[in-house]
């Protein structure tokens, strides 16, 4: 069974209504993964989502590879797969305590570079530039 | 005094050993870092991420930053080492592994804040800056500005509110084609390059002194775009575009330091992590000193990139204003969200 809304948008401020939108669509214990090219505005998307949640200082984990923000009962772990070299170096960052704790929503980003890693039951946010600028951002939840 | 350091955060597993040799002043006796790679220290190429790698490197590194340093175990009076932030189980190798020998040995166990090792690599060099000093630690994971009054006293300014400097570039230098490792590259291209050709943007931000490199990564994507729809950039257009890009992060960097310079009365400015070995940049930051009167500190590029002796450095600070052993610290993978450097407005 999956679920599917997608947006059109074209400035930062669309984005940020198109992640109030979703924030009743995904609850603590979701893995969320983000798909879409260098600059397509994955983090953007996590930045506006956490910003509805009151956390204000959302970086790209590309370097440190999981930043984990908190507030109040909310608890994120921002993962980024782009300098992940193998399966193995991703298993060592202490990736399955992660995605399974019960009480934190899990972001990835990049998460097509490592898509054996996934759990199937899982929120796929897929973000497509087009050629006039705007962007396509479709949430799709799969539960196989 | 002889001071051990363990530094183990992300992809490096790092030791130095410094002997101290004035008043807050050590000289660096040995600072061997695993991948010796000069382009690795520049942010982010081919990490080598795995808990497993840094179990392999630390036990002979301690044995041969020991015996690079003409020293031995029994004469180490301080054990430092990174407790964050950085990658928990990366971080977690070297923090244990130091505090284990400190208890076992029974020595001064010190835990060091990576960033706050980076604040302070300025001194690594043979001349002491003084406070207060404006520090920005520029690296593949982190961007910020601090006024630095003491070993002791410090404020964040500015950070970025997005990518950080080093990783703009990695980003950048594999959309135009040029790939790993993004800083000497991008730098190599815009050797040849006109800064001015193309006028990519340097976003105004809320906070005075934050940076933003998100937004002028999507702009050289769409100049990218606009010019090669086919995304295949002639060779002879490369140094243009890495020079007018190189160009907009050091005026993002450089716009936050002068702000900075008119509204706080510093002694000294220091231009530390990874992304300082950007010579441009280190020439950039040295004009300003020289504009404005400020004496102007860029460490040696062993001691930009992550690196121990900093570590080392750092815990024997701590030591010398009075921190005792702490033998109960934990590591921490980030830092927290309140009551570290926090963010100062106005009065100095």
């Amino acid at each position: 069974m999956t679920k599917e809304i997608s947006k059109t948008v074209l400035t930062e401020f669309d984005t940020l209504n198109f992640a109030k939108e979703l924030i009743p669509e995904i609850e603590a214990g979701d893995v969320i993964a983000l798909i879409g090219d260098l600059g397509s505005g994955k983090t953007y998307f996590i930045k506006a989502f956490c910003q509805c949640l009151g956390i204000s200082y959302v970086t790209s984990p590309t370097f440190t590879i999981v930043n984990t923000y908190t507030k109040g009962n909310n608890k994120i772990y921002h993962f980024d797969f782009y300098r992940i070299n193998s399966l193995s170096e991703l298993i060592n960052t202490g990736y399955n305590d992660y995605i399974n704790d019960p009480e934190a929503i899990v972001f990835i980003e990049w998460a097509d570079l490592f898509k054996k890693a996934l759990p199937g039951k899982r929120v796929e946010i897929i973000i497509t530039m087009n050629k006039d600028h705007t962007r396509e951002i479709k949430f799709i939840r799969r539960d196989e | 005094m002889i001071v051990l350091g363990i530094e183990s955060s992300c992809d490096e597993t790092s030791v130095a050993v410094l002997r101290e040799s004035g008043e807050f002043e050590t000289e660096v006796l040995s600072n061997v870092i695993s991948s010796q790679d000069f382009h690795k220290l520049f942010g982010g190429v081919v990490p080598e991420l795995s808990s497993r790698a840094h179990i392999q490197q630390v036990l002979p590194l301690v044995k041969e930053a020991l015996k690079k340093a003409g020293t031995t175990l029994e004469e180490v009076e301080v054990i430092t080492a990174t407790a964050g932030p950085g990658l928990i189980g990366a971080l977690l190798v070297g923090f244990m592994f130091a505090k284990s020998l400190a208890l076992a040995t029974k020595k001064v166990f010190i835990p060091v804040n990576h960033i706050e090792g980076h604040i302070f690599s300025g001194f690594l060099g043979g001349e002491k800056p003084e406070f207060p000093m404006l520090v920005l630690v520029v690296s593949g994971g982190h961007s910020l500005l601090l006024l630095v009054k003491s070993f002791t006293e410090f404020a964040r300014l500015g950070t970025t509110v997005d990518d950080a400097a080093g990783e703009a570039f990695d980003k950048v230098s594999k959309l135009i084609g040029l790939g790993y490792p993004g800083g000497p590259k991008i730098q190599r291209y815009a050797e040849r390059g006109n800064p001015l050709a193309i006028p990519f943007p340097v976003s105004e931000l809320k906070g005075r002194y934050d940076f933003s490199f998100s937004g002028l990564k999507t702009a050289v994507l769409r100049y990218v775009e606009k010019h090669y729809p086919e995304r295949h950039i002639p060779e002879q257009d490369l140094p243009n575009i890495a020079a007018s890009f190189q160009y907009a992060v050091i005026r993002a960097l450089t716009r936050s330091v002068k702000r900075a310079l008119k509204e706080y009365r510093v002694k000294s400015v220091s231009l530390v992590g990874g992304v300082a070995a950007n010579k441009p940049l280190r020439e950039a930051i040295a004009e300003i000193g020289n504009n404005q009167n400020v004496r102007v500190f860029i460490p040696g590029f062993e001691f930009c990139g992550d690196n121990a002796a900093m570590i080392a450095f750092r815990g024997y600070t701590l030591y010398k204003s009075g921190y005792g052993s702490d033998f109960e610290a934990e590591t921490f993978p980030a830092l927290p969200e309140a009551g570290w450097g926090e963010i100062v407005n106005g009065e100095q």
